[in-house]
């Protein structure tokens, strides 16, 4: 048969047309900046919000009474504080505030905001922060009283939720999809792919869902995004820092990677066979070839720089002939031990177990892998049903964590101490420091507290990753926390490249 | 009364596909409680939670108000985003709708073409250039495919943006990168099945009649070769209701794919069980249609 159809016909209706009409890159606008986050927040009503971009969001929507310093510290922020008697704190506004509706921020409103955190008709996560609350009022315009049920010095500290309208509270308002605050930043609008915020000088910040890193990387490559911050594969941050439109900006960060141990598994229970794997893992190693050693040795859940934190010990040296050595006290000459490792599915968390794997075979440990999606994984951590684990606590700030991982009353439900740990001389110095009313005093427990952590090793303290953030040359005067709080966007600005 | 039964056999197979996900969902081990408040919760806020949220309630009454509460039409809320399901869904499904039906579009642009030529021209390099698109087709992911176009499209030539659904041509990439894979089957399929139609005796005829071969091949041949074409495209369209999760991951397509994955991981069981049954029903009524569209092609096949 003779071809019916001309062939630049096929081609025409077959290739290319989609594509017709295409429109040029736009040019990039002067105020406004697009920056890329992974996912969307969770919720933008701060007495609801848990995850890190709610939070870092709320921040910029909200002002909350205090914050912290570098020594992470609790500074006022909206209002100073006196502590009148052992269980009395009254806290007063430092200056003249207004929502963003233009109606004046009392202490009527910051009232309202912490007795609706204690509702429990609020079903807010942050209630048990505050469990020693007895009872919250305004005294007058400016002033705010808290009354406790127990003594704790650590008070100020738990203060740091925004404050909201009581006006919109009691009205029913839906913080979530409308917030409103008085924090530097007015919310503009939301949907399933963005968030905007506008700035004080009018500037719109657009934090952008894009929640495959490589995409995130193309866009900030084409002027789509502005900004990224954390969440890319060490490939991707080298690749970032070799592209000349691109600038990778690090800051020393305060996330606590760690492993934990079963201690109620026969093996894992003897302090040598735990000792011989916190020894027989060369930390400087991986963080070297992993994170280009934009990463800390850890040696304490609290970093150094932590007013409460351990100085001068940043964990167990890498020693594989004295971990053979003290493997094989506990499980018997030329014998091998066979333990189980649980990770998240996490391409980087399976990287760094099968790193683990390596280094352990060399000692005498044979480690099988266990990966699951992060429900799974989470459910079984939280049920004990694991040996070795690991895992990272983010954005710790108080010292009272150690009382909610590492008490022997703290067991899952009732804490974090998923591993079983049980030390007597652990919890008195818990209790001590809890009661202590000496900021002194209480530094000087958890100094002795996390000693005794280190010499039972309680957990394999890994490092704390570096904060990064990529920025597009288009762009500068952002400046990165430890934290990683967003707080940079605030003095972010364009710039003209000749 | 074909109505009635199809209206029937839905409700049917709706009722089995939310039991058995309603029961899967709740035997997978995790819990949403604790993805929602994270570490720091305290056991009382995660009972106070749980209780809110009626998740303390025995599995069996959790099951009758999630069947009472659809039989009213409604969903249920999300546990984590705190937002009723159905508007959920409402907002992320003109998306997936949208993106299928351009990637549908996209296949059949390529794939009719393509296996038209090669079924003409079977056995000489045509046919033999069709076939090994359709296989490259075949074989390359999706996850590979979506970033190398973004690579040409939107980094070399900067014609196209990167990711997302809100600029004017954002559907292009993600159209392109689901109607490639599905254009090489149907290809395949077209070929074959013309290939076989082309060797009928009415073919001869009507060109011994003097019928153009373009005439022969579009008014006479294709229409007979389409059964096979249309049940491929109806359970194309059917799988591209329910997400394209990998490319809308890419391409950052707000689909109902992503909702299904991250609902899932962050077990909102509410939204997993309202966008399967949206699912489940997609694929009903696509079926229904293919069945329609048989009837209009062959009338042979039409029920008396």
């Amino acid at each position: 048969m003779n071809a019916p159809f001309p062939r630049r016909t096929l081609l025409a209706a077959g290739c290319g047309l989609p594509l017709l009409g295409c429109s040029a890159r736009t040019p990039l606008p002067q105020n406004h900046f697009r920056l890329g986050v992974s996912g969307r927040p969770r919720s933008l009503d701060p007495r609801r919000a848990t995850d890190a971009l709610s939070s870092r969001l709320n921040r910029l929507l909200y002002e909350a009474p205090v914050d912290f310093n570098a020594r992470f510290e609790p500074v006022p922020a909206l209002m100073d504080w006196q502590q009148t008697a052992p269980l009395r704190w009254v806290f007063a506004l430092r200056k003249s505030t207004r929502f963003h509706d233009g109606t004046p921020l009392t202490a009527e409103d910051v009232a309202a905001t912490y007795a609706s955190v204690l509702d429990p008709a609020t079903a807010s996560p942050h209630r048990g922060g505050l469990k020693h609350v007895q009872r919250v009022r305004a005294l007058d315009g400016q002033r705010v009283q808290f009354d406790l049920t127990h003594v704790d010095a650590l008070f100020p500290g738990r203060l740091t939720i925004g404050v909201l309208p009581r006006r919109l509270m009691k009205a029913g308002h839906d913080f979530n999809r409308q917030p409103l605050g008085s924090g530097p930043c007015r919310f503009v609008d939301a949907n399933e792919q963005r968030t905007r915020l506008q700035r004080p000088d009018g500037a719109l910040l657009e934090f952008i869902k894009v929640k495959d890193p490589l995409v995130q990387v193309l866009k900030l490559r084409k002027g789509e995004l502005d900004w990224i911050q954390g969440g890319l594969s060490p490939e991707l941050v080298r690749y970032c820092a070799a592209r000349p439109e691109l600038a990778v900006q690090w800051h020393r960060g305060t996330n606590f990677a760690y492993i934990g141990f079963n201690f109620r598994d026969s093996w894992l229970s003897q302090q040598p066979i735990r000792e011989a794997i916190a020894l027989g893992i060369d930390r400087a190693a991986i963080v070297q070839a992993l994170f280009d050693n934009h990463a800390r040795l850890a040696g304490a859940l609290l970093p150094p720089e932590h007013w409460a934190g351990l100085k001068n010990w940043s964990g167990y040296p890498y020693d594989p002939g004295r971990a053979r050595a003290l493997l094989e006290s506990a499980i018997g000459q030329g014998q091998r031990l066979s333990l189980s490792y649980k990770t998240s599915a996490n391409p980087l968390r399976l990287r760094l177990a099968a790193i683990y794997q390596s280094m352990l075979r060399e000692i005498g440990i044979d480690l099988t892998i266990q990966s699951y999606d992060w429900g799974t994984f989470y459910a079984d951590i939280k049920a004990g049903r694991f040996q070795l684990y690991s895992l990272a606590w983010v954005g710790i700030k108080s010292p009272d964590i150690f009382q909610y991982v590492f008490h022997s009353q703290a067991v899952p439900p009732a804490g974090a101490n998923r591993g079983h740990y049980a030390n007597p001389e652990v919890d008195r110095l818990i209790e001590a420091a809890l009661a202590a009313q000496m900021f002194a005093e209480q530094q000087r427990l958890y100094g002795q507290l996390q000693r005794v952590l280190a010499e039972t090793v309680a957990q394999v303290p890994l490092w704390y990753e570096d904060q990064y953030a990529v920025l597009h040359r288009s762009v500068s005067g952002y400046t990165l926390a430890a934290d990683g709080r967003y707080d940079g966007v605030l003095t972010m600005r364009r710039v003209q490249h000749g | 009364m074909r109505v009635l039964g199809l209206l029937a056999r839905v409700l049917v197979i709706l009722w089995v596909v939310s039991t058995l996900v309603f029961l899967m969902l709740h035997l997978v081990p995790g819990d949403p409680v604790a993805v929602m408040l994270g570490e720091s919760a305290t056991a009382a806020d995660q009972a106070a939670l749980r209780h809110h949220l009626g998740l303390d309630q025995p599995l069996w009454q959790q099951y009758l108000h999630y069947l009472g509460g659809l039989l009213h039409g409604d969903m249920g809320q999300s546990l984590f985003l705190q937002r009723p399901v159905a508007d959920l869904i409402a907002a992320r499904f003109p998306y997936t709708a949208e993106l299928a039906l351009l990637a549908l579009a996209v296949a059949v642009l390529l794939a009719f073409p393509l296996g038209i030529w090669a079924a003409v021209r079977a056995g000489r390099w045509p046919d033999q250039l069709a076939m090994t698109l359709s296989l490259i087709g075949v074989s390359i992911p999706n996850f590979w495919l979506g970033p190398m176009l973004i690579l040409l499209f939107s980094l070399w030539l900067g014609w196209l943006p990167v990711s997302g659904a809100d600029a004017p041509w954002a559907w292009v990439l993600p159209a392109v990168t689901l109607g490639t894979a599905l254009a090489a089957i149907l290809t395949r399929m077209l070929r074959a099945s013309l290939l076989e139609v082309l060797h009928e005796e009415y073919v001869r005829t009507a060109l011994a009649k003097g019928a153009s071969p373009r005439r022969v091949v579009l008014r006479h041949a294709l229409f007979n070769a389409l059964l096979p074409v249309v049940t491929v495209l109806g359970l194309q369209l059917g799988t591209l209701l329910g997400g394209a999760v990998i490319t809308e991951v890419v391409f950052d397509w707000p689909g109902l794919g992503q909702l299904l994955v991250e609902s899932i991981q962050r077990r909102d069981y509410p939204v997993v069980q309202g966008v399967i049954l949206v699912i489940a029903t997609a694929y009903v009524v696509v079926n229904a249609f293919t069945d329609w569209l048989y009837g209009w092609l062959d009338p042979r096949v039409r029920r008396p």
